[in-house]
């Protein structure tokens, strides 16, 4: 697989955070939904697993924004 | 049952289902239509199902479970007293799951069972108990306290989703045509199946004619204990036999025990004035006398002496006679209680075991049946959660007790002591092993010396079939490693109640059975106003009849659960008063009651566990149910319970069906000598969900049959409405699903039509290519392309993150980057929070997770102090994919488990088409591997240009004999042409005359056979070909799971040699048979190649003076390199002989020049 343009990658480089002085909650840009409100939210390192909308304790990854290439047969 | 009806009409009303049968027309008919009750009584078979549904049995037993059992339990157990303080005691109130004493009808709501599934948590609801109990000198009344949480069963009346509609249940995430029944237990379905046995408390004679032998038994079962008492012949003389009696005690001497002792009113008693019973029974009174027992005393003194007594630690030690009325009152015959020293009834029983022994020795046709369904009891959900909790309830007042004993203990309190403090303590045990017995399928309780394992199994979801066809299962006690065919055979009794074709092949083969359509299975029921209600009928109560008389010609016994509570002289009218009684109402509809001619006895039935179907009642000659009521149930006005008020259908069991004349249809009822009683609603019910799939079973080889019920399970199909919703460990989806072009009644009745498992292919049955021998199948390429036979498979993968006791915990990281700033390979699927991106491809050697584990988790917190979670601290530990084939990422599910753990779930999807060698199956049991895949333009086509889905090989008809096959295709292929579906119900179903009219007048030619073409070569066929739909379930044994291949890979670290089965990449194995025929050959430099060189060939120094092995050209025995020759063995012979050296054996090598 060619590696397209990575949307929403950022190069986790512990020198470039210190530089830019986002060592504490530093989000990684991955959205997640919960799965009873349908709410979109995004979590950082520490965060507790959870809505932040409702506080329901299950949550799904949302689909990715690669491109994605399926051999249709 | 009037509030079980409302709930019925109000479900009624909102289930979808069975909306159809309120509408104006239904099944093509309209309310003005005439009514045909032989045609249309089977309209009471929806109606039944809408009641009782396939899965009832398993939420009646745990209801009744919950609602009454467990108050009996608490009652049973209601003191807990102390041993120290006789002013202390606490008592059960009363016990409820899943509501408060002050919200009768409110339940509380429990965390929805979906969830449950999801985040690996058990769907359970809180017990509460209310007590009284003292604090000081104050008695105190605590109410909805709780003891622990029980697991629920699916759509029980404990359950949210009781009562539901769609909406509701779509809410819930759940499908509304799951069967429920089944338990949650840390996140996975587990179904206590159904327990096979024989019944309990009933006398059941067996003989062994070569030994001369007869016996009867009788295993009592009560809340405290469960023993077997039998009276057994030994040289003609007649015993008792007891565990716990060392020796066995003479017939006449345990009768006297028993209070008999007169000599002739035991004769009277046993047999009664028939001499030839007189003659066999007399040597007994000579062995009594000859051991001179005469009197009660005596033989209390001889019984007590005998019997093995285990006495706990500081009980009084008791004199023989104590012992003995010890004995005769609790230990032998335990079900039957006595109080104030009456030992009358439990006398009279063991007369009657003794009797029947010797109607057994004069006539030996009299023996029971093992086999019988009417000596089965199927136990249940209910009574074994039951047996379970109530051993735990036990160990937790236990408990209780020993820690209130210790504090009480102590001389002095700072404040008054409250029990309930420390009652909840022990809360969790009760939770845990509920939780433990479901979840393992170990039932092991110490009161009955019960150890069951493979109580539970875990519900399979391969599709909906597979689950309903998990829920109607029947499993049996009996050892599979005996060689009897009795317990397997099929038993006439089973008609109507249990399945005749679904039981698998193989070892459990007929001991693994399961229930037809419309069987129901009892509860326990009253027992007490059963008798009353026989001494109100005219029953002599047993204590006041005349011994001389109780055998007497024409004097029936009145036998309740087995046990005699009086006789009449009119048993005809008795029985007959009694069914009406229960026909109208006054009497629980599933209790029994049956005449047996053969020992002048009329039986009733009130125990649970008995197998029952109902059945139209018919008097004079005439079906109670008429037009007007099948009308009524049409409009819906009425619902099935209304029949069983109305006494126009009741429920039979099967010692009561053995009672009655019924007939299959309504033609056949007659009013000769013996009048018919009963009339079958639908003879399509002998039949169970799964075989019930199968179109026109009654055309096919019974076998066959018994096959496709085994595939039927295994076939790749819709699975539920919230199929993709699931996350389980394994799934499979079937693409484009169809509903057969030939249905059942059945299917239409289980909702297999909503979630199918097959498509409609165009078949045709002729030879192809050579590739379609051995019931190979030849599939068109262009159907696949337009997907036939596509499925899905969903794998999930649960990662964990685990907290650590010194505040270190496992941690997820990104990707890593090589020098051009893209992800390493197998980082490429990774998203930025370390888990695979949803959507994203997946290739063998790629991480879906990158999970992290601090290398210092096991250090304690006290040392450093918690380090920041960097990745510098942890050790990589990712999570691989492997497989032939990419998968993609489905769904990420992070959610936290019960432990606070964080719990995330992988779930990978791969789009599969058929392939060469994936299995499918018609619903005939005929099975077939793809052979070969041809393109279109190859295959054979017909004048309108269709070419078949699949070529079938001829060769599967003639020693198959499935005719059911080849109907289904003509009536599918008329079904095709005329826009219909066709029915192929068992014993009924579209004739095979209409269809081939139908045929005929679409202009195909009657027979189904159809000109083709030839696609190779455009020449019409030799000869007609037989052409049409025929419905193919896909399995899930697929190529792509099962091929293996290896010419290097992985060893064993022990052997050296290389590693065994597909999942570790493992060798092929050149046994020893391989090896025979290699030294047979005479090829011994292939076998050296073949089992050393290629395996696991090691190169040792050996020394030729002591023949041990040294190292690095040195012995260590000889202390030399003088003598030292290096040569090459299996490393597995290098092994042994240092495994023989560690056990004192030196093996010594002596080699010699072989050239």
């Amino acid at each position: 697989m060619a590696s397209p343009q990575r949307e929403g990658f950022s190069i986790p480089s512990s020198i470039s955070h210190a530089a830019l002085g986002q060592v504490t909650s530093k989000s990684l840009g991955v959205k997640y939904n919960c799965a009873q409100c349908a709410a979109s939210f995004s979590l950082s390192k520490n965060d507790a697993i959870r809505c932040k909308e409702c506080g329901h304790r299950v949550i799904y990854k949302s689909r990715t924004r690669r491109m994605v290439q399926f051999e249709a047969r | 049952m009037p509030p079980k009806r409302k709930a019925s009409r109000v479900a009624a009303e909102s289930d979808e289902a069975f909306q159809e049968l309120f509408q104006p027309e239904y099944k093509g008919k309209k309310l003005t239509d005439e009514i045909n009750t032989a045609e249309d009584k089977w309209n009471l078979l929806p109606a039944f199902l809408k009641v009782k549904g396939l899965v009832k049995q398993h939420l009646d037993s745990f209801n009744y479970f919950v609602d009454t059992d467990l108050k009996k339990i608490i009652k049973a157990n209601e003191l807990v007293l102390s041993d120290v303080d006789p002013e202390f005691y606490l008592k059960y109130l009363d016990i409820r799951v899943g509501h408060r004493s002050k919200t009768p009808n409110d339940k509380l709501v429990l965390m929805p069972p979906h969830q449950c599934r999801l985040r690996d948590l058990t769907y359970s609801a809180p017990i509460f108990v209310d007590v009284e109990y003292t604090r000081g000198r104050k008695i105190i009344v605590h109410t909805d306290l709780e003891i622990g949480r029980m697991p629920i069963m699916l759509r029980s009346n404990k359950c949210i989703l009781d009562g539901a509609d769609d909406n509701t249940m779509a809410r819930y995430d759940e499908c509304p045509l799951d069967p429920g029944g089944y338990f949650i237990v840390n996140g996975t379905e587990k179904v206590i199946l159904v327990q096979e046995q024989l019944s309990k408390n009933r006398i059941i004679v067996e003989a062994d004619e070569k030994k001369g032998i007869v016996q009867a038994s009788v295993t009592s079962s009560t809340h405290e204990r469960k023993s077997k008492t039998y009276v057994i012949t030994k040289n003609d003389k007649i015993y008792l036999k007891h565990n716990s009696i060392s020796e066995d005690i003479p017939i006449v001497i345990i009768l006297k025990a028993a209070g008999i002792t007169s000599d002739l009113e035991i004769l009277q008693l046993v047999c009664g004035s028939d001499p030839n019973y007189q003659d066999l029974f007399v040597v007994n009174f000579e062995e009594a006398a000859r051991l001179e027992v005469f009197t009660q005393q005596q033989a209390l003194n001889y019984v007590g002496k005998r019997v093995k007594t285990i006495r706990r630690a500081g009980a009084p030690k008791l004199s023989q006679l104590q012992e003995g009325i010890e004995a005769i009152a609790t230990t032998i015959i335990a079900h039957l209680t006595v109080s104030d020293l009456q030992f009358k009834e439990k006398a009279l029983y063991i007369a009657t075991m003794a009797r029947r022994v010797i109607m057994t020795m004069h006539n030996p046709t009299m023996v029971d049946d093992r086999d019988y369904v009417g000596n089965k009891r199927l136990e249940l959900a209910g009574q074994l959660m039951s047996l379970l909790f109530e051993d735990l309830f036990k160990k937790f007042n236990s408990d209780f007790k020993a820690n209130i004993d210790k504090v009480l203990k102590k001389p002095s309190r700072t404040s008054e002591f409250d029990a309930l403090l420390s009652i909840n303590i022990h809360s969790n045990n009760i939770t845990m092993g509920l939780n433990r017995a479901i979840s393992t399928g170990n039932w092991s309780l110490k009161r009955f010396k019960m150890e069951r394992a493979g109580v539970t199994h875990v519900l399979s979801r391969l599709s909906y079939i597979s689950a309903l066809g998990m829920m109607t299962r029947i499993s049996s006690q009996f050892e599979k490693s005996r060689k009897v065919s009795g317990p397997r055979a099929l038993q006439p009794s089973q008609f109507g109640m249990l399945c005749t074709s679904d039981t698998p092949e193989g070892e459990a083969c007929g001991l693994v059975k399961n229930l037809a359509l419309m069987t129901h299975i009892t509860t326990d029921d009253e027992e007490l106003p059963i008798k009353k209600l026989c001494y109100m009928l005219g029953c002599e109560p047993i204590l006041g009849v005349d011994s001389a008389t109780l055998h007497d010609e024409g004097n029936f016994g009145i036998h309740v659960n087995g046990t005699l509570v009086g006789t009449t002289r009119f048993p005809g009218k008795f029985v007959e008063n009694f069914r009406k009684l229960r026909r109208t109402g006054k009497v629980s509809a599933f209790i029994s009651i049956h005449t047996n001619t053969h020992q002048q006895a009329v039986h009733i039935a009130t125990d649970g566990g008995r197998i029952c179907r109902p059945l139209i009642i018919v008097e004079n000659g005439k079906s109670k149910v008429t037009a007007e009521h099948l009308l009524k149930l049409k409009k819906g006005e009425w619902a099935f319970d209304d029949f069983l008020v109305h006494g126009l259908v009741e429920y039979l069991d099967v010692n009561e069906e053995n009672d009655s004349l019924i007939a299959l249809y309504e033609e056949n009822i007659n009013e000769n000598s013996v009048p018919t009683t009963h009339l079958e609603i639908e003879p399509f019910t002998v039949l169970g969900a799964v075989a019930g799939l199968i179109p026109y079973p009654h055309h096919n080889q019974s076998p066959r049959n018994t096959y496709q019920c085994a595939m039927g399970k295994q076939a790749i199909g819709a699975i539920a409405y919230n199929q993709f919703r699931r996350i389980d460990t394994l799934l499979y989806f079937m693409v484009y699903p169809q509903q057969p072009m030939v249905k059942t009644k059945t299917i239409e009745l289980i909702d297999y039509d909503k979630l199918p498992a097959g498509q409609n292919a165009t078949v045709a049955v002729m030879s192809y290519s050579g590739y379609d021998i051995e019931d190979a199948l030849v599939l068109n390429k262009a159907s696949i392309d337009r997907g036939f036979g596509r499925c899905q498979v969903v794998r999930k993968n649960t990662i964990q993150l685990k907290r650590y006791p010194n505040h270190t915990k496992d941690i997820l990281s990104g990707m890593r980057v090589d020098e051009h700033g893209n992800p390493i390979f197998p980082h490429q699927a990774l998203g930025p929070d370390g888990l695979g991106e949803v959507g994203a491809r997946i290739e063998n050697g790629q991480i879906y997770a990158n999970k992290f584990v601090p290398t210092n988790a096991g250090e304690s917190a006290l040392g450093g102090a918690s380090e920041p979670t960097n990745v510098e601290s942890h050790r990589e530990t990712p999570a691989y994919y492997k497989g032939p084939e990419p998968s993609y990422v489905d769904q990420v599910m992070m959610s936290v488990s019960d432990n606070d753990q964080a719990l995330i779930k992988v779930l990978l999807r791969q789009t599969r088409r058929p392939e060469l060698g994936d299995k499918f199956s018609s619903r005939h049991g005929q099975k077939g591997v793809c052979g070969i895949i041809v393109q279109q333009e190859d295959l054979p086509f017909n004048d309108m240009g269709i070419s078949p889905d699949i070529i079938m090989n001829p060769h599967g008809f003639p020693s198959r004999m499935t005719v059911g096959k080849m109907i289904e295709l003509i009536s599918g292929k008329a079904g095709v042409l005329n826009g219909t579906l066709e029915y192929g119900t068992c014993f009924g179903g579209s004739k095979l005359e209409d269809m081939s009219k139908i045929l005929v007048d679409k202009g195909f030619s009657y027979s189904g056979k159809d000109m083709l073409y030839s696609g190779i070569t455009g020449e019409c066929l030799q000869a007609y070909i037989f052409f049409g739909p025929i419905y193919y379930q896909k399995l899930k044994h697929m190529v792509l799971d099962k091929m293996h291949a290896r010419a290097r890979g992985p060893r064993a670290v022990l052997t050296r040699q290389p590693t065994e089965g597909r999942s570790r990449d493992g060798g092929l194995r050149l046994g020893e048979m391989e090896r025979d025929c290699v030294i047979a050959y005479g090829a011994s430099q292939l076998l050296l190649e073949r089992l050393m060189i290629s395996s696991d060939a090691f190169e040792v120094d050996i020394c030729n003076k002591c023949g041990l092995m040294g190292y690095n050209s040195w012995c260590t025995t000889c202390k030399s390199s003088e003598n030292i020759i290096k040569m090459t063995i299996p490393c597995a012979a290098k092994l042994l002989f240092q495994e023989l050296l560690s056990m004192n054996i030196a093996p010594r090598l002596r080699l010699g020049d072989v050239f």
